[in-house]
Formats: structure tokens, sequence, C-alpha cells
């Protein structure tokens, strides 16, 4: 079994866990649903109380309306990308969906290595996942070229990486839990569990500043909420310049430091480079222990 | 003769319950091999050893002169249909047998050569296109045994492939299943629990609490352990003293007399002897049924 027919079959496994994800029209339309509906409530009930925030750092200076409203919508739209990145990962896996339906057995009698088709979960995991936050991404450009659109193409390529890395992170840590459990029942409760917990603990649903001290620093010590830094920034950073231009720098700052376009790790400012280079490392240690589980359960069966 | 199959001391333990303890049987290439037995008997952790879903605990197993440890080599070579369908149910006929075509490294020329030939044999043509879950269960099963064959391997595994079919569907299963039989030399491995098909096959196994209990042709092992009877529906009543006298064991109904003898020789001697006795009667060989319950003292129910 060379190489090349490994990875045509790779390609296959692949194929076919995303055309059986999106064979289920619910599934898909859920997946794109919930974010938005989350959009929708963000929109309604969160948008004035963040303007008065920003009417309270800027403090009786002018601010165009439509910069507030770009600047809100970033905000709102970058905390969806945050948290569907995440969530979408986990609810868009076949693996268990396989184990439940012992299509898994069959691929077991069929000449595929073990590591091609757990390859083959992540890659269609992580590639539905990409489908969904990209359609999500087109509508939420869509509001923001409504509302107030100030996002460069270098900020859109830093979205657009930091979709794909977090989606990834997210893919990887699903799958890595997924290898331990065959039931629906883990599956429903673990995506229900991320789909609550994970926006309050990435700072996706409120500033980090407004959280407490010791819940500050547990934020900061996990990597989905350099992700969502790194979304406020490809979001808000060209909102920001042009708010330069007509308030003094210290607000703006503040602006930034208030609402998490800027983050620190114990005092210590970390740069756009940092908060890439804690994202992309925790997906590759994540990947390395990925790779580790499957090849020890592989060996644990040929004891 | 080669054997295709080859499995040598095998033994597999889950804790303290010994699945499989300590069996050891050969599989001729082109022959039928059932396997007999009851529900935990064994028989399916046994295939799901040879195929590599489980690992052995000890002994050795060797498919198509490779060790089971070989896996790439040998699954190319096997086909299995599992007792209910693992296929996808959401997706089409046709992709099903394309995704798992491609596992075996067919190119497309090929799965469509191939899938032409299958579904022409078994009228296929019209639910090609059709949504797995929208088949009937005999649609299913024809699907299934495709999916196990599309690739021409040399043993097919067939794991209980009729349990809950139609007689109907059952009978056009194995009339498939016998069709390519005679035109390729293609093994075929058997787990069930209708004596029907255990009676057609080449050699049978029969297995209970994952031990080997009685193995041979169904022939050898009816002449073993299964009695035959003498059914006499019109007779001399001088017949019933003469059985009671020698000690004969036998049934008196309102039908008929049913006399029960070790082996055919001695039915047949009885008979030369007491031909005058007798007017209207038949030898009746015995059933799978009752080896199964000679050997195993259990009766096997086919509803199971």
């Amino acid at each position: 079994m060379n190489k090349q027919s490994e990875f045509r079959k790779l390609t296959y496994l692949t194929d076919r866990n995303i055309k059986l994800y999106f064979k289920d029209k619910m599934t898909f339309l859920v997946s794109l649903i919930t974010p938005l509906i989350l959009l929708v409530l963000f929109i309604v009930f969160l948008q004035s109380a963040y303007e008065d925030s920003i009417f309270s750092i800027i403090n009786g200076f002018e601010l165009d309306q439509k910069l507030i409203d770009a600047f809100t919508g970033g905000w709102l739209f970058s905390s969806v990308l945050a948290t569907s990145c995440i969530t979408v990962s986990f609810c868009s896996g076949m693996m268990v969906i396989d184990k439940i339906n012992k299509a898994n057995i069959d691929f077991m009698v069929s000449p595929v290595k073990k590591s091609t088709l757990q390859l083959s979960y992540v890659l269609s995991n992580l590639f539905s996942t990409l489908i969904v936050v990209f359609v999500l991404l087109a509508i939420g450009l869509i509001y923001l070229a409504c509302v107030g659109f100030y996002i460069t193409f270098v900020d859109f390529l830093l979205i657009v990486f930091n979709i794909i890395i977090t989606s990834l992170f997210g893919t990887v840590l699903a799958n890595i839990i997924w290898t331990f459990t065959s039931s629906q029942g883990v599956v429903s409760g673990v995506c229900t569990l991320v789909s609550a917990l994970y926006g309050f603990i990435c700072g996706a649903y409120m500033p980090i500043n407004t959280m407490g001290e010791g819940m500050q620093h547990f934020v900061s010590l996990l990597p989905g909420t350099y992700a969502t830094v790194l979304f406020r920034q490809g979001f808000l950073n060209g909102v920001l310049n042009e708010m330069n231009k007509t308030l003094p720098n210290e607000m703006v700052e503040g602006i930034a430091s208030g609402f998490d376009v800027k983050m620190s790790f114990f005092g210590h400012d970390v740069s756009t480079l940092g908060l890439i280079l804690v994202i992309t490392i925790s997906t590759i240690v994540l990947l390395g222990i990925f790779l580790l589980i499957n090849c020890l359960k592989k060996k644990k069966k040929q004891k | 003769m080669t054997h295709i199959i080859e499995i040598k001391n095998l033994k597999k333990y889950f804790s303290n319950t010994k699945a499989v303890d300590d069996i050891s049987f050969s599989v001729e290439e082109g022959e039928l091999f059932a396997f007999l037995g009851l529900n935990g008997a064994g028989k399916s952790t046994t295939i799901n050893i040879i195929v590599g879903v489980l690992a052995l605990n000890s002994g050795e197993c060797f498919v198509n002169g490779f060790s089971i440890d070989e896996r790439q080599k040998i699954l190319p070579d096997i086909g299995i249909v599992f007792q209910s369908s693992v296929l996808d149910k959401n997706l089409s006929v046709y992709d099903n047998l394309r995704y798992r075509a491609m596992l075996y490294g067919m190119s497309k020329k090929e799965f469509e050569e191939n899938l032409k030939f299958f579904s022409e044999k078994l009228e296929m043509k019209e639910i090609i296109k059709k949504q797995l879950s929208k088949l009937s269960g005999g649609q299913k099963r024809k699907v299934d045994i495709v999916r196990a064959l599309l690739h021409k391997p040399k043993i097919l595994i067939l794991d209980e492939p009729t349990t809950g079919l139609d007689p109907k569907t059952r009978r056009l299963v194995w009339d498939m299943i016998n069709e390519f039989r005679k035109t390729t030399n293609l093994t075929v491995l058997l787990t069930t629990h209708y004596m029907e098909e255990v009676s057609i096959a080449d050699n049978v196994v029969i297995m209970d609490g994952g031990k080997i209990v009685a193995e041979g042709s169904p022939l050898t092992l009816k002449n073993k352990y299964a009695k035959d009877y003498i059914k006499a529906y019109k007779y001399d009543e001088k017949i019933l003293a003469i059985l009671d006298k020698a000690n004969i064991p036998h049934n008196k109904d309102k039908k008929c007399l049913e006399i029960k003898f070790n082996d055919t020789e001695k039915a047949k001697d009885f008979l030369v002897e007491y031909s005058a006795l007798f007017n209207d009667i038949e030898i009746v060989k015995g059933s799978m049924d009752d080896v199964f319950l000679s050997v195993t003292g259990k009766e096997l129910k086919e509803t199971v």
C-alpha cells in the first residue's frame, strides 16, 4: 500500500464524512442559525450597553455614530466567530456517529490504516466547520458593510488565518474527546457544555476586564482567549485607527484595553505575533496529544 | 487442498469470561464453512479476530498465508457481511459502494465495471441512485452483499446474514451466494442459527462456551451424533413388545410409531429382520438439530 493510494483513501473518506454531515440539511441549518441567533441577541440586548461603555470612556468627546456602530458590530461579530469556530467544530464531527452506526467496524475490516481513518475525521470535521464559519463570516461582513466597514486587507487575512487555526484547535480538541466515547449522550452533553461555557471562558461574551481578577488570570491561561483577542484585532483595528483621527490616543487605548483588543498576560502586554504563536503552538500541542493517544490505543490493541 | 484460513489454539478472554477457549480449525479454499452455536458461543468473536476487529490473547491465526498481524495484506482478500447493515443510511447506494470500493484501491473505471456486473446480476439498477434508508430489508441486504463482493475477495464472511429476513429474501440471498460460489473459487465462512443453511455447508464447527464441541461435514456429524428414525405408519402391534424387550427407544402417537437407532446400519438390520411386521415405513436421517442437541445438550431455536 503506497503513500499515494493511502492519500487517495484519505480524500475519499474525508469527502464521505463531509457529504454525510451536509446531507442532513437540518444539521447544517442549526449549525448556522445558532450563531446567527446569538448575534441577533447580542445586537438586541448588548449593543446599547457597549455603546454606553464607549461613551463613558470618551467622556464628552464627539464620535461619529457610524464608528460606534462599526465598533460594537465588529466586537459582537468577533465574539460570535470566536465561539462558533469551537462550538461548530464540536458539533460537526463524524467519529462518534460512525461508532454509533457501526460504520467504523466496516472501515476496520477494510484495507485502510487506522491513522488514515482518524485523520479523515479531523480533516472532514475541520472542513465542515470552515464551511459553516466562512458562511457566517460572509453574513457578518455584509452586516458590517451596512453599519460601518473599516476592515483592511491585512486584518481580513488575520481573520481568515484565525478562523482556520481556531477551527483546527477546536476540531483536534473535539476529536481527542470523541476518541474516548461512542455515546451520543456524551456528545450531546459535551456540545451543550461547550456551547454554554466556552463563550464565557474565552472572553467572547463579556470583556475580560469586567471579570474578577482570579477569573481574568484563569482565562489568560486558556488558548481560546488568545484566539478571541485576535478576532477582536482583526475586526476592530481599522475602526480604532479611524477613531484615532478624532479622539486622543489615550482614549483609543482605553477603548482597546476595555474591549479586549489588547491583551495582557499577568501584567505583560501580548503582541499580535504573541497571540498567533500561543494559539498556533497550542494547536500543535493538541495535535501531538491526539497522535500520541492514537498510537497508545493502537499499541494497547496489539497487546 | 490449501488452507485459506488456519486457526491454532486461539484464545480470547474478556476479563474473566473465556469468549474463545483454545480452538483450532482450518478452512479449505473454496469451501462453505459454517459456525454453529448459540449467542455468546464465540462465533462472532472468532470472526472479529480473523478480520482484526478484536485482538487475540494467544494462539495463531493465518489468512491466505499471512498472519493476522499483517492486516493490510489480509483485508483486501476479505469481504464481510454483518448481521445488520453498517453502510451509511443517508447516502445513496452508489455513493456507499463508491466510497467503500475506493478503500480497496479500485480505479473509477474498475469500480464502474464491477458495479455494472453486480447490478445486472442482482437486478439492482433501479435502486442504485436511491438513498439506502429508503430501501426494503431485502434490498439493503443485496447492497451489503455487493459491498462485500465488489472488490472480488477470496473469502466472504457472512455473520448471520439472513437473521431477521423473510424466507423469500433468505432464499434470494443464498441464490446469490451460491451463484458466486459456482463461478468463482470463493471461500465462504458463515455463522448462523439456521439449520437449513448449515446443512448445505461443506464443513461445520459447533461452538459452545467458547470451545469447539464438534466438527465435520453435516453428514459426518449426523452419522456420529444424530440418531436415525424408522417411522412406521402401518405396522403389526407385536413390534411394540419386540422393541420393549430389545430396549430400543421408541415413541408411539396417533400418526405413527417412531423408532430410534444409533446408526443407519442398525435400522436396516432391524427392518430386514422384522420386515413382515411393517407395511408402510420411512427411514429418516437425524437432523442437525439433533446433532446440536446431542453435542451441546441445548436446543438451537431458529428464532434466536
